[in-house]
């Protein structure tokens, strides 16, 4: 089995706290995986690390089959990100983002031209590329970021929180794009808050305290711990940890 | 390697960044010229026609004499005549006035016995500077209207000449122009550079870069060129106003004053970068980008106080920071016209600091975020 990301015993501590703990996670190829968590259960941190913004404490991992320490510099032109905190240039216009953003990643001339055609069509951004980033709509700006991180074709997509407050219409909207980039093969590694949306997801993890609680398809883990949704599931699994442990 | 077409988007990224927020970019621009105007008018308050009063109990024609011949001087404006002044502080706050001359009442008749007449001069030291040239100006002043009153020819013992070589008119154009140059480029540079930096921070988009294929190293470059440019132009700025509007020429080469603004406007842009790695939010950047440049570079390049009379802790901060070394760079090629021969020393000092702190703060700012 060919894995777009595989993590063993990845473990991150900053000082004595440990942001995310021995977590082992594999992927594979054009999958959408759910990457669920608690606020503060170390979804981020994990994601910087794969991204290779975060050195890990201990432990090893491979993305788009690249060494995450040691082989940063490929695992970069063959990923997008999309992080958590808003991350386009909100004093560009659209047009202007989308020509950066391709252009830190080597694109020009005729061929950026049509990517950013070709993006700007299918999210539906056509009409808004001469405005100005900052004056859009939040759902609208979060669908710009995807397309930023999307330009350059990348193998793997890491989504932090994409839908945060972002309205249910929108959200609707923004999953179907995600299905249709794994559909065409793109591997996205997705966060959300939203339980009802990860159902969609082909398989997800829930991450807690920094360690990965349960993992597998959406199905197979309802099925499993005996839960109508994913959102039952959630709140089992968060019961139980404050059961477990009397502190 | 440095890519150029990354370097390229990254640099024209940051001009954009420039011209949409123009009223930055007008601060950038006017401020220069504002302050100096401002020093230009400050500075060139040469002391003349500074306000004084006389006291004087019993006018007799020697003492009178005497008192005509302070208001005919330049220096002074007689704004009165007291008998007495029993509250002298009073009239200095009354009539806003420098300084008191008190003639005693025997004015007339001491001045021709063996120990001389006695006047006091009351000064308002709330202005150092003033208060010295009151004081260094009202003897000799003083003592060769008393002679020629008394007509007695004074006995020449010394010829003293002056001659004042550089800036021989003492014109404070030519001391502030290049005070300014220094003061401003390096504000300018390192506000810039942290500020933007800093933002992109706050803003998130710098982990956007990081995560791109772009080196540091391009990231550094390609943010920090647009910024080169802007302060290049504030330095031009500087000149071209000193010249038409206080006639100041340079004196050297100017494509020599050119290159060395542009190595100190490196070192500056490098201390924004050092400055950039250490603030997290655009508002720290700027204040410490304020504190590092402005406050050290007024107080200690030797603009203002000179260096040489700096207790010695001052005297080693002074001799740290580039300023003083662009400071001496400026002053030799706009007043004495020297080029190279003379100047390569602080000119090395100056590159040597900028590319020390421009490799510290790459390595800083290699760290991932
Ligand atoms: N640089 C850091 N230094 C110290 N602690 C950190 C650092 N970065 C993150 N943490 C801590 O690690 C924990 C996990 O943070 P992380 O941002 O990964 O959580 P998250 O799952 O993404 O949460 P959220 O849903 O709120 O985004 C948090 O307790 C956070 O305070
Ligand atoms: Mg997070």
């Amino acid at each position: 089995m060919e894995y777009s990301i595989r993590t063993e015993h990845l473990t991150k501590s900053f000082g004595a706290f440990t942001a995310v703990d021995h977590i082992d996670v594999a992927v594979e190829k054009g999958e959408v995986f759910g990457f669920l968590g608690a606020n503060g259960a170390g979804k981020t941190t994990a994601i910087r690390m794969l991204c290779g913004l975060l050195a890990p404490t201990s432990g090893r991992g491979t993305v788009a089959g690249f060494d995450i320490i040691a082989e940063t510099a490929k695992i970069r032109t063959r990923i997008g990100y999309m992080s958590q905190k808003f991350s386009l240039y909100p004093d560009l216009s659209v047009a202007e983002n989308l020509r950066l953003y391709g252009g830190l990643y080597g694109l020009g001339g005729g061929e950026l031209k049509d990517r950013i055609k070709e993006m700007a069509g299918f999210l539906g951004l056509g009409d808004l590329l001469p405005r100005i980033t900052g004056s859009l709509p939040w759902g609208w700006q979060q669908r710009l970021s995807l397309a930023c991180a999307n330009l350059h074709r990348p193998e793997i997509l890491f989504l932090d929180e994409p839908t945060g407050s972002v309205d249910p219409v929108s959200r609707r909207n923004f999953w179907d794009l995600i299905h249709r980039l794994s559909a065409q093969g793109t591997t996205i590694f997705i966060t959300s808050h939203y339980m009802d949306e990860v159902e969609y997801c082909h398989r997800l993890s829930i991450m807690i305290e920094g360690r990965i609680a349960a993992i597998g398809s959406p199905r197979d883990l309802k099925r499993e711990h005996g839960c109508a949704t994913i959102h039952d599931l959630f709140l089992r699994l968060m019961e139980r940890k404050s059961d477990g442990s009397p502190a | 390697m440095m890519s150029g077409s990354r370097l390229a988007t990254i640099a024209r990224k940051e001009v954009r960044h420039i011209f949409r927020d123009w009223q930055t970019l007008v601060v950038v621009l006017v401020m220069p010229v504002m302050m100096m105007f401002l020093y230009g008018y400050a500075l060139n308050a040469d002391a003349k026609e500074i306000p004084v009063m006389i006291e004087m109990p019993s006018p007799a024609p020697e003492t009178r004499q005497v008192a005509d011949k302070i208001d005919a001087s330049s220096l002074f404006s007689v704004r009165g005549t007291v008998p007495t002044a029993s509250d002298p502080r009073e009239l200095f706050r009354l009539h806003g006035i420098k300084a008191l001359f008190r003639f005693p009442s025997g004015f007339a008749r001491d001045v021709r016995r063996p120990g001389g007449a006695r006047v006091q001069v009351l000064v308002d030291g709330s202005d150092p500077n003033l208060g010295t040239i009151i004081r260094n100006a009202a003897e000799p002043m003083l003592l060769g209207a008393t002679l020629e009153v008394l007509g007695v020819e004074q006995p020449k013992v010394l010829d003293l000449r002056t001659l004042i070589l550089y800036n021989p008119e003492q014109r404070s154009a030519l001391f502030f122009v290049p005070g300014l140059m220094a003061v401003i480029l390096l504000m300018i540079s390192a506000l810039l550079t942290s500020v933007a930096i800093a933002r992109e921070k706050e803003l998130g988009t710098m982990g956007q870069l990081l995560v791109s294929p772009l080196r540091p190293l391009e990231i550094i470059v390609g943010k920090i060129i647009p910024y080169l440019f802007l302060a290049a132009v504030d330095g031009f700025l500087i000149l071209a106003v000193g010249r038409v509007a206080f006639g100041v020429r340079i004196a050297g080469n100017p494509w020599f004053l050119g290159a060395c603004s542009l190595a100190y406007i490196f070192t500056a842009l490098s201390i924004g970068l050092l400055i950039s790695t250490l603030a997290k939010r655009q508002q720290h950047a700027m204040f410490m980008a304020l504190g590092a440049t402005m406050m050290p570079t007024v107080l200690l390049s030797g603009f203002i106080f000179p260096v040489a009379s700096m207790p010695l802790p001052l005297r080693i901060l002074s001799h740290i920071i580039p300023a003083t070394y662009f400071l001496e760079i400026v002053r030799g090629i706009i007043l004495k016209g020297v080029g190279l021969k003379e100047l390569w020393t602080p000119l090395i000092v100056l590159m040597g600091e900028g590319l020390l702190l421009m490799g510290i703060a790459i390595r800083k700012f290699k760290v991932k975020l």
